[in-house]
């Protein structure tokens, strides 16, 4: 029939075959991606058999290069070797720029979207995060003989919503379905919990080259449920590196300014002086300069010495996270080492000494977030339909509004379980006031100007009336990867206008859809061959669902409902057949559509199954 | 559906903890959207409000003055907004004592021992009042529930002294 006609190759009409699916651990220094093979999740190799790909893009002549080729350039050409995009995307300009003074990109565009200029022209981080997406990918597909129905990228737990959306961006340029944007501590418990099918509180370490996460988790009947998570976005192994090379500047007698290439060579020794203090208590530190060879000795004394107060840090983050979960050192039962910084000996006796239990490492800490990326993907693509595992994330940071004299009022708290939805009222402080502008904040501080600015919007159209008589209902939703919507509208007149905002950091559609285009060019794909590819896989996955759905629960509908669900399905499994993306797209959105009452019925009667398998207490 | 009913508890103020979470883990695990990952838009969309409310009927049932003031509401006495005044002069006066007391914290020579006073002094008031709140609900009379309301209100002043206290303690104790 025609439906398996529109199948694609790897992919499935028949419900419950396995489907492809993987987990990517997009990090600051090295990248990596995992699928389950077989009922394990293990990590997938490159040719020539590594699976760790540094994050590094470097834009040559005529080509791209991505992992240890582009690595090769970091030092020689710098300026356009991108390291360490993850520290870029989603911020500002200024952000950056005081974080990170001495980077040897040159930036240009404007101060909410900043560009680097390469020879291959301007380059938005996003676009150097969807070059490593893209590897990892093809990578994927390789190993696992097919096209993968979706992908679980993580992210630091306290990645705010600008750096998720242009993650989520980043995957969307690179062709990829995101099944989740998952937090990095959250898939490590995942990796670890279901190893040893644990019950009670447990702690995430999670100390990366760019950032840091603690994440305090409760595991109870398959669900992981976060209790509170806190972090440092711009704290990590780099800035250990970081002290090192102001160090070793000291000793070498050097003054800044130095050049790109004296800089990159200085944290490539420093970064190796790091990793060997990890078995030896004295190394070498090595430099050319000026053409000749130059050495220190360093000892592992110093160099605690110098890292001391940022091991500090994440310790004064751990204190407060606990705080916010409301428990004490006492309750944690495990506590769960990530990342490859934490194989510096300081910070694990110091995470050792301040949770009095010995942290986990078993499983490789540079590995462990893109095996448990996997599992839960594996789960999310339906290869496991009786799986009781069940992921409870939070939002890292407050989300709230501008309010008179510069202050903040929080709307959602931090630590509050995802997805939620939460409306706030406000009224108009003038007579005849027909507009109210929004500004939508994400932060912990009580000042505007101290907290991140996520967008800003005008509602109009408000219907004039008396200061205080309008009623405007300013609803944040915030979805199960942490992504925020905002929608206003005054309600007291019936008037309703609404508006939903992306952020300002974000990529609009427009800038989205063209960076697709550019980099099907490089690889001389076509654009509308894509598209049209893309939006028959959905098809194909949204009649499945449906013929399954229909399958178990037609029960719930009468059988006037089911004709008009099934002369959807037979009209839009038709279009599906042509070539024109945008109506198969709205045959998709019309089936859709006709499901709703469909749906709706379904989660009810969820509800009410999964109710009456508990002993209900009635009075 | 009020929250109670979608938890399938009956409408009491003291409610067992062990059995709130495992309802509420159940539900989700039915309804979450990572249940329906795969399916299509309107399912999505529909997991992700069932989801969102379930998450907040579990927060509303869980914090006992939440729940307090969810009560209170479902029984027709809702709460006065912020602004309104307050009659009860005691209350105000006890009120000013104790933010001078927090005010004061940062000047003592133990600062340990203030904040361990201080933390001490707002628990025992406060299991007072709590304790009274909890009389009254039982009690399911609008009168009682009008005297709840005030007494909620308190409560609520009580909190956010805490709030404040472990702000100052971030401070005093974090650099």
């Amino acid at each position: 029939m025609a439906l398996l006609q529109i199948a694609e190759p790897g992919q499935s009409t028949v419900p419950h075959e396995h489907r492809l699916a993987a987990g990517i651990d997009l990090g600051t220094t090295n990248s990596l991606v995992a699928s389950v093979k077989s009922g394990e999740a293990q990590t997938l190799n490159d040719d020539a058999g590594n699976d760790i790909l540094p994050s590094v893009v470097s834009y040559q002549e005529g080509e791209i290069l991505v992992g240890e080729q582009a690595k090769k350039f970091a030092i020689s050409d710098a300026e356009n070797t991108i390291v360490s995009a993850k520290r870029l995307i989603g911020r500002s300009l200024k952000d950056i720029q005081s974080k990170y003074p001495s980077l040897p990109y040159s930036f240009s565009g404007d101060e909410n979207h900043p560009e680097i200029q390469t020879r291959q022209g301007l380059i938005n981080p996003v676009q150097v995060s969807a070059e490593i997406l893209k590897n990892l990918n093809a990578r994927a597909e390789q190993a696992l003989g097919g096209e993968l129905t979706g992908v679980v990228i993580t992210v630091p737990a306290h990645f705010d919503d600008a750096q998720r959306q242009s993650t989520k961006d980043a995957a969307k340029i690179a062709g990829l379905n995101v099944l989740r944007l998952l937090n990095e501590p959250t898939a490590a418990a995942v990796a670890y919990g279901l190893d040893s099918g644990q019950e009670g509180i447990i702690a995430i370490f999670d100390l990366g080259g760019g950032t840091f996460d603690i994440s305090i988790l409760r595991l109870n009947r398959g669900v992981f449920e976060v209790l509170a998570t806190g972090g440092d976005s711009a704290l990590g192994g780099d800035d250990f590196d970081v002290v090192l090379v102001d160090h070793i500047i000291e000793q070498a007698n050097l003054t800044r300014p130095l050049s790109n290439a004296m800089e990159r060579q200085l944290s490539q020794q420093a970064c190796i002086a790091k990793e060997q203090l990890s078995q030896n208590n004295q190394v070498e530190v090595n430099l050319t300069i000026d053409d000749k060879a130059w050495s220190m000795s360093l000892s592992k004394e110093t160099f605690n010495g110098l890292i001391g107060s940022l091991v500090n840090k994440t310790l004064r983050a751990c204190r407060r996270t606990l705080k916010d979960a409301e428990i004490t050192v006492d309750d944690v039962i495990e506590v769960v080492m990530v990342g490859g910084s934490t194989r510096v000996p300081l910070v694990r006796s110091e995470v050792e000494k301040h949770f009095n239990k010995l942290p986990l490492t078993s499983i490789d800490p540079d590995k462990v977030v893109a095996v448990g990326a996997a599992i839960q993907a594996d789960i999310l693509a339906g290869n496991k339909p009786d799986s009781e595992m069940l992921l409870l994330d939070v939002i890292p940071l407050s989300l709230g509004l501008e309010t008179m004299g510069g202050l903040v009022e929080k709307v959602i708290d931090r630590n509050t379980t995802i997805p939620v939805a939460k409306a706030q009222e406000f009224t108009t402080f003038k007579d005849g006031q027909t507009a109210m502008a929004i500004h939508v904040l994400q932060g912990e501080r009580e000042l505007v100007d101290d907290c991140r600015s996520l967008a800003r919007f005008e509602l109009r159209g408000i219907p004039p009336m008396t200061a205080g008589a309008a009623h405007i209902r300013v609803t944040f939703k915030v979805d199960a990867d942490g992504l925020l919507e905002v929608s206003a509208m005054e309600k007291s007149t019936g008037v309703e206008s609404k508006i939903e905002v992306k952020p300002s950091f974000g990529l609009d559609d427009k800038k989205i859809t063209q960076m697709i285009i550019d980099s099907m060019t490089n690889a001389k794909e076509d654009i509308q061959a894509r598209m049209v590819k893309e939006q028959q896989v959905e098809a194909s996955r949204v009649i499945e669902s449906i013929q399954a759905a229909l399958v178990d629960d037609a029960a719930l509908l009468s059988k006037d409902e089911i004709i008009v669900i099934e002369e959807a399905i037979s009209s839009l499994a038709k279009i599906a057949l042509t070539d024109v993306a945008d109506d198969i797209e709205s045959a998709i959105e019309i089936l859709n559509d006709s499901t709703a009452t469909f749906a709706e019925r379904r989660m009810d009667s969820s509800i009410r199954t999964a109710l009456s398998g508990q002993s209900v207490d009635e009075v | 559906m009020n929250y109670f009913q979608l938890f399938g508890l009956s409408e009491k103020f003291t409610l067992d903890n062990t059995k709130l979470l495992e309802v509420y883990q159940t539900l989700q695990k039915a309804v979450h959207p990572d249940r329906f990952a795969n399916g299509t838009n309107q399912e999505k969309l529909i997991a992700v409000q069932k989801s969102a409310m379930i998450n907040d009927a579990y927060q509303t049932l869980k914090n006992p003055l939440k729940r307090a003031g969810y009560m209170l509401k479902l029984r027709g006495t809702e709460m006065p907004n912020e602004q309104t005044s307050f009659s009860d002069n005691a209350f105000l006066m006890r009120q000013m004592e104790l933010r001078e007391m927090l005010a004061e914290v940062k000047f003592a020579d133990d600062i340990d021992a203030a904040v361990f006073e201080i933390n001490q002094t707002l628990d025992s008031e406060f299991s007072l009042l709590f304790k009274a709140l909890q009389i009254k609900l039982t009690e399911c009379n609008s009168a009682a529930d009008k005297l709840a309301v005030e007494d909620l209100r308190k409560l609520k002043f009580y909190q956010k002294l805490h709030v404040e206290l472990d702000r100052l303690e971030d401070l005093l104790f974090d650099d």
